[in-house]
């Protein structure tokens, strides 16, 4: 076939038609990579927006000066590489996605390279919790500086929200409070330290983070976990969905008052936190992930396990039909900060805030990796795109998590085989990604002998932060916790 | 809501009796690394350990706790000389305490007096604070499983307060930011006397990784004066109620090395 036959055959080929873009070597299946001119990196990005694409995020590449765009597109991880000049500006994806947007006012805070035409490039990585800027001006209207520093325990950031008193007439997020600059601390670490430091990116999702980071090692390497490490890590990220999912649950049921509600749906997370002690050691599974496969022999038998969450789901059960016929909580939700798909899209939206609005994004079948492509689960999802639907489907994914752990566990032959192989000291770059409970994370790696040499996160809290100041929608003051805590963001996700 | 009371009732009594009982972490628990004794030990062994915990002198170990990520690079690798202690009690008074090894720390600092001492009326309601100064968010979990029926920290007098002019404990988390140290500060300032600054997990400590980052401080207490260091990455909600319970004057008994 002639090259311009392929580019028929091929829908991606065939979206960068005219924009000089040209397939270099491809990084493993699903990832393709193309270059493409700088001064065309904006429209080859439109392209494939228009085609389908869903914007992940863009970065700059110290190994070759170069940026790189990530686009999810029909099974299949495309990343754009522009190559810069001496000019250091290219023209801004802002304008073609606002999904670009916070990611480019971070490239340009980090590497000094200036996105031409970008609507709002002033610094960001260091916020001064001081310095508001009132969106809304008028008579009787003011601003509120929620946060950084809450009432109650939680993470630091900062929601301006402009007032006249009741109604929201603006809801600004403020991220990268609490940013560590940690994508800096990779370069020089091997392998399982790596692991190690992605665990700390967004400790709620530490083994997403860490599966993401590892499988990345992986695809470099050419290499894949064994069989039974697969089952294994894939029991350990589902219990950490499960633990994400109640916590939100617990959080909703305090912002209504519900004192039993908050004390079941704390019973039920401190089980899983405990199970996942008793599992490998920590609460949170750290250290269990490492390149090549899981770190050693779990602590407890598949059998254990599976009585575990036994016990769990009858329990879980319970509570949640009592929740959800709680009408001093569900009336709170429903109709609350409700999002459309048309508008995730746009902005690149991910995990149970996507699906809510009945969108089937989901990189454990969109681009399935280790055991997820052997075992049989749906995405759960719901169609109303507002508080209630996010809560309705992280229960629902509740439900598939145990059903996905039980199947990994099933007939699981823990004396023979190997847990991890090893990973040679493969050099180049590479992805790698993970559903975490708040949508896929993604680590784009150089490696060189057996060293990580640079790392970028695609975090789910950043893809989806802008998606809250889109949620408020004739609500309340009163509404903000529940839309926030409906949406169930780390912010150290994001200020990484 | 009588469904709900009979479900609040379905489990019986969870809570742990802690601080009047002992409550033990489950076997394998990852609560802290100690150095064992043995033969000499190589330079090589600092090279283990990606937060620089470890260092070595004339062949003498020290581990420091307050670095400590608990990976457990160093157990993997030199298993002779480093082993975990499945343990939740990991709180201290002074930093130096948290530096174990061959050669016990040398001319311990003083430790702060805890609220207990500086107050009688204190010890039987503290009110505590939070602040995030720049955690990666496990920390907050942690600390909020302490209102969880397992953990119950009201029955011991213990209560998160929004306002901190009305509070006694200020519990930090994370190694202190560019962008949070101020309100850090202001919090701390606007709290009345006496007060104690309790630092939760390795981050708050010294910084865990990002310590050589420069976007953090480095610790709690290269910003405020600490009473109590809680290491851990991170620490468990006993480990947590231990250093609130020492930072208040209920319980004296500190980690021992």
């Amino acid at each position: 076939m002639s090259a311009e036959e392929l580019a028929r055959e091929d829908p991606l080929l065939r979206a960068l038609q005219g924009t000089g873009a040209v397939e270099e070597e491809p990084l493993r299946d699903p990832v393709r990579r193309l270059h493409v001119p700088l001064a065309e990196l904006a429209t080859a990005t439109q392209s494939l927006i228009e085609a389908g694409g869903h914007f992940s995020g863009i970065f700059r590449s110290e190994a070759d000066d170069s940026l790189r765009a990530l686009l999810a597109l029909r099974g299949e991880l495309v990343v754009l590489r522009a190559t810069l000049d001496s000019a250091r500006s290219y023209p801004a994806l802002s304008r073609v996605t606002p999904a670009a947007l916070l990611p480019e006012r971070e490239l340009y805070d980090v590497s000094g390279v200036v996105p031409l035409d970008h609507p709002q490039l002033e610094p960001v990585l260091r916020p001064n919790a001081d310095e508001l800027q009132r969106v809304v001006t008028g008579p009787e209207t003011f601003v509120i500086p929620y946060g950084p520093i809450r009432s109650g325990v939680f993470e630091a950031i900062q929601f301006p929200i402009d007032t006249g008193g009741e109604d929201i007439l603006a809801f600004t997020v403020r991220p990268y409070f609490k940013r560590r600059n940690l994508e800096a601390r990779f370069p020089g670490l091997d392998f399982d330290q790596g692991a190690y430091l992605a665990e700390r990116v967004a400790g709620t999702e530490s083994v997403a983070e860490a599966l993401a980071f590892a499988q990345a090692v992986e695809r470099v390497a050419g290499i894949e976990a064994p069989r039974l490490a697969q089952r294994w890590r894939v029991v350990h990220a589902e219990l950490e969905r499960i633990a994400n999912h109640l916590d939100v649950g617990i959080k909703l049921a305090e912002d209504a008052a519900l004192s039993v509600g908050v004390a079941r749906f704390g019973v039920l997370k401190e089980q899983v936190m405990r199970l996942r002690a008793r599992l490998c050691g920590n609460r949170f599974g750290r250290g269990v992930v490492v390149p090549g496969g899981i770190r050693e022999k779990p602590l407890l038998q598949p059998a254990e396990v599976i009585e575990a969450i036994d016990a769990f789901e009858e329990d879980f059960r319970g509570d949640r039909s009592l929740l959800l016929a709680t009408t001093s909580l569900t009336d709170r939700l429903i109709g609350s900060g409700r999002l459309d798909a048309e508008t995730v899209i746009r902005y690149g939206g991910v995990g149970p805030i996507a699906r809510a609005c009945s969108l089937g994004i989901d990189a454990r079948l969109e681009r399935p990796y280790g055991a997820y492509g052997r075992l049989g689960f749906r995405i759960a999802r719901a169609t109303d795109g507002d508080a209630m639907a996010r809560f309705e489907v992280r229960l629902d994914e509740i439900d598939q998590s145990l059903h996905l752990i039980r199947q990994a566990l099933e007939r699981m032959n823990v004396e023979t085989a190997a847990l991890r192989n090893a990973v040679s000291e493969a050099s180049g770059e590479g992805c790698g990604w993970a559903e975490a409970p708040n949508g896929e994370v993604i680590y784009w790696l150089v490696l060189a002998g057996g060293l990580v040499e640079e790392a970028h996160i695609v975090s789910p809290s950043l893809r989806d932060w802008p998606l809250l100041s889109e949620s408020y929608r004739g609500d309340v003051l009163t509404d903000v916790s529940f839309i926030e805590h409906s949406f169930g963001l780390t912010p150290a996700g994001a200020d990484r | 809501m009588l469904k709900w009371l009979l479900r609040g009732l379905r489990h019986g009594v969870v809570t742990t009796g802690y601080p009047a009982r002992t409550e033990p972490a489950p076997p394998g628990f990852r609560g802290r690394i100690s150095v064992l004794d043995g033969a000499a030990a190589p330079e090589s062994f600092a090279d283990l350990c990606p937060t620089g915990a470890i260092q070595v002198k004339d062949g003498l170990v020290s581990l420091d706790r307050g670095r400590c990520i608990l990976c457990g690079a160093c157990v993997a690798n030199a298993p002779d000389r480093f082993a975990f202690e499945a343990t939740y009690e990991t709180a201290v008074r002074r930093r130096s305490a948290l530096v174990v090894g061959d050669e016990a720390a040398a001319a311990l600092e003083e430790a702060l007096p805890t609220l207990g001492d500086r107050s009688r009326t204190l010890r039987r309601s503290v009110h505590i604070r939070h602040v995030d100064g720049g955690s990666d968010g496990a920390e907050e979990w942690e600390i909020q499983a302490l209102t969880n029926p397992y953990y119950d920290m009201q029955r011991l007098g213990l209560f998160f307060t929004p306002a901190p002019r009305h509070a006694d404990v200020l519990l930090v988390t994370g190694g202190v930011t560019h962008s949070m140290r101020e309100p850090l500060l202001r919090t701390y300032e606007v709290m009345p006397e006496p007060k104690a600054v309790v630092a939760v997990g390795t981050d708050a400590c010294s910084g865990g990784f990002s310590a050589t980052m420069g976007e953090v401080a480095g610790g709690v207490d290269q910003v405020l004066p600490v009473d109590v260091y809680v290491p851990g990455s991170p620490p468990a909600p006993i480990a947590i109620l231990h250093g609130l319970l020492l930072a208040a004057g209920v319980v004296t008994r500190e980690a021992a090395a």
